[in-house]
């Protein structure tokens, strides 16, 4: 035991030091997961409803980052597709193709066949026996006009009016309207993401707060004894946070599950849309990164739930 | 270490009530004395006050010096750690073995895990606990509860010892043996104060008695010689 040298304090602190300090948090992290351990259902639903809790949030973030990659990649490639009359022939696809590359915008023209869109239809829907059963391919063939990415919105808008009144031309779809709707999509589940970000964690925030101030009434004749042999505040707090933070983190684990799982059900019908758009399916931001910050905001949710519910109710406690 | 000083203390609560009134007691440093008196005397309150569980309305408390009422909730946590504190009910962890109990005060204080299960078996052989370490406290009488109370005040050697009826639950030989413990530690320099009616126990130590009626103090032998007996009879 260790008391100040030649102190003039008449109560010298009486302790371990650092050492003790350290000693402390081992013991109290060690007796924490005793802990959970030993309240296991409760602890499964705590971690449940935080998990549930951080998961929405988290998903929307995720989704918000793929749509903003998708619709960077897209920015970057501006462009339109020439959809041609059913019977148009076959050279007017080649003439129109060969006008468009003599275009100071144009950085490419893919040549779209009915027999590749009918095929690339059937890759990307169910729809393969419904199709074959048809008597005849209904789908027109198309350019894809892939301008140059410092072509401006107002050059996209003159190419498409070149081709407006073209023999053979059916339709021409300007990709920016696709666009400006991912952007919007991204714009609005940003600020949704913050509001449930918000409403969620606070949400997540209460649940251990709530979890905690069950704890404390269950640990009232151990806070009370541990406060007359002289622990400090600090030291009754610390195995509440440390039960409050292992609640949070076991919650932040079952999001990133949650979120894996969700992943796992929409990967196929994802695939599919982005294939539609001629992108491969590549979810990004689900990382190392995103777990580890999954992570870290469910323990540092838990542990400031367990502080608010911790510090309102220490105070009230004194003595016997 | 370990003196104290009431003075001219009153608690007095919001319904009028006053459990210490205009109390001064001066306490030397390695001395024992015994509080008795009536239930409602005032004893509890005189504990809590000094254990600092509650304030004074008016007056100070004074130990080595300082007014322990006006301490910081830090100072007050290490101010703490200098007392050993037995309760008539011991309030042992139902879920911690017996020696995890008693060696709680030096966890607190940031004793290593060996030295703190060798000084809380120490103090275990004190109080006559031996091979019961591993024991649920539900597992044991209440009279060895209150042991196990006893050995958790004594194992961090306290500077001032406040036993409120540590013998309630104890046999006559028993309560002597832990008499002498507690002799023990004041002979070390520790001041030892036990509230308790036991007046045959009180009697037989021939240490110094307080008694107190009404929140008042009566009788204090160290200013006229007086059997306990006679003491409580005036308060």
């Amino acid at each position: 035991m260790k008391r100040a040298k030649g102190s003039t304090d008449p109560w010298p602190r009486i302790g371990g030091g650092f050492g003790g300090w350290l000693r402390d948090h081992a013991l109290t992290a060690r007796e924490s997961v005793r802990e959970l351990g030993g309240r296991s259902a409760t602890t499964l639903l705590v971690w449940m409803l935080i998990g549930i809790a951080l998961a929405l949030p988290a998903g929307l973030f995720l989704v918000r980052v793929n749509l903003e990659v998708l619709s960077g990649e897209w920015e970057g490639r501006p462009g339109l597709s020439v959809y041609l009359e059913l019977a148009a022939p076959e050279e007017v696809q080649d003439n129109l193709a060969a006008l468009l590359r003599l275009r100071p915008e144009v950085e490419r023209v893919d040549i779209v066949s009915s027999a590749d869109a009918l095929e690339e239809f059937k890759t990307y829907t169910d729809l393969a026996d419904v199709l074959d059963a048809l008597p005849e391919n209904p789908l027109p063939a198309s350019l894809r006009v892939i301008l140059k990415a410092e072509v401006e919105a107002g050059g996209l808008e003159e190419v498409a009016a070149a081709l407006d009144g073209e023999a053979g031309v059916a339709d021409v779809v300007v990709e920016r309207t696709w666009l400006e709707r991912v952007n919007d999509l991204s714009a609005a589940l940003t600020r949704l993401g913050l509001l449930l970000g918000v409403l969620f964690g606070a949400g997540a925030l209460l649940v251990a707060a709530t979890a905690i101030q069950l704890a404390v009434e269950q640990r009232l004749a151990e806070i009370r004894v541990m406060r007359l042999v002289g622990a400090t505040d600090a030291q009754m707090r610390r195995p509440l946070l440390y039960l409050g933070g292992l609640y949070g983190l076991g919650g932040g684990l079952m999001a990133a599950m949650w979120v894996s799982l969700a992943l796992v059900l929409i990967e196929a019908p994802l695939a599919r849309l982005a294939g539609s758009f001629g992108q491969p399916l590549e979810v990004v931001a689900f990382d190392a990164g995103f777990f580890l910050a999954l992570l870290a905001l469910g323990l540092t949710l838990g542990m400031l739930g367990a502080f608010v519910a911790v510090q309102r109710r220490l105070t009230a406690i004194d003595g016997f | 270490m370990g003196e104290i000083e009431f003075l001219r203390v009153t608690r007095r609560y919001d319904n009028g009530h006053e459990a210490l009134r205009d109390v001064s007691l001066h306490f030397t440093a390695g001395s024992m004395t015994f509080l008795t008196g009536h239930s409602g005397a005032g004893k509890s309150t005189f504990m809590r006050l000094l254990l600092c569980l509650d304030r004074p309305t008016r007056g100070q408390i004074r130990v080595n010096g300082v007014n322990v009422a006006a301490l910081a909730p830090r100072q007050l946590a290490y101010y703490r750690r200098h007392l050993g504190v037995v309760l008539q009910d011991p309030h042992l962890l139902s879920n911690r073995t017996v020696i995890d109990n008693v060696a709680l005060p030096l966890r607190v204080a940031g004793e290593g895990e060996r030295d703190a299960a060798r000084r809380a078996r120490a103090a275990m052989g004190l109080v006559g606990l031996q091979g019961k370490e591993q024991s649920l406290p539900r597992e044991l009488s209440s009279g060895e509860q209150q042991r196990v109370g006893i050995a958790r005040a004594v194992a961090m050697r306290p500077a001032v010892l406040l036993a409120d009826e540590p013998t309630g639950n104890l046999d006559p030989m028993l309560s002597r043996e832990i008499m002498e413990v507690f002799r023990q530690f004041r002979a070390l320099g520790t001041t030892v104060i036990v509230a308790s009616h036991d007046l045959a126990l009180i009697r037989s130590l021939g240490e110094r008695v307080i008694a107190l009626s009404a929140g008042a103090v009566v009788a204090d032998s160290n200013e006229e010689s007086f059997d306990p007996a006679d003491l409580v009879d005036r308060a």
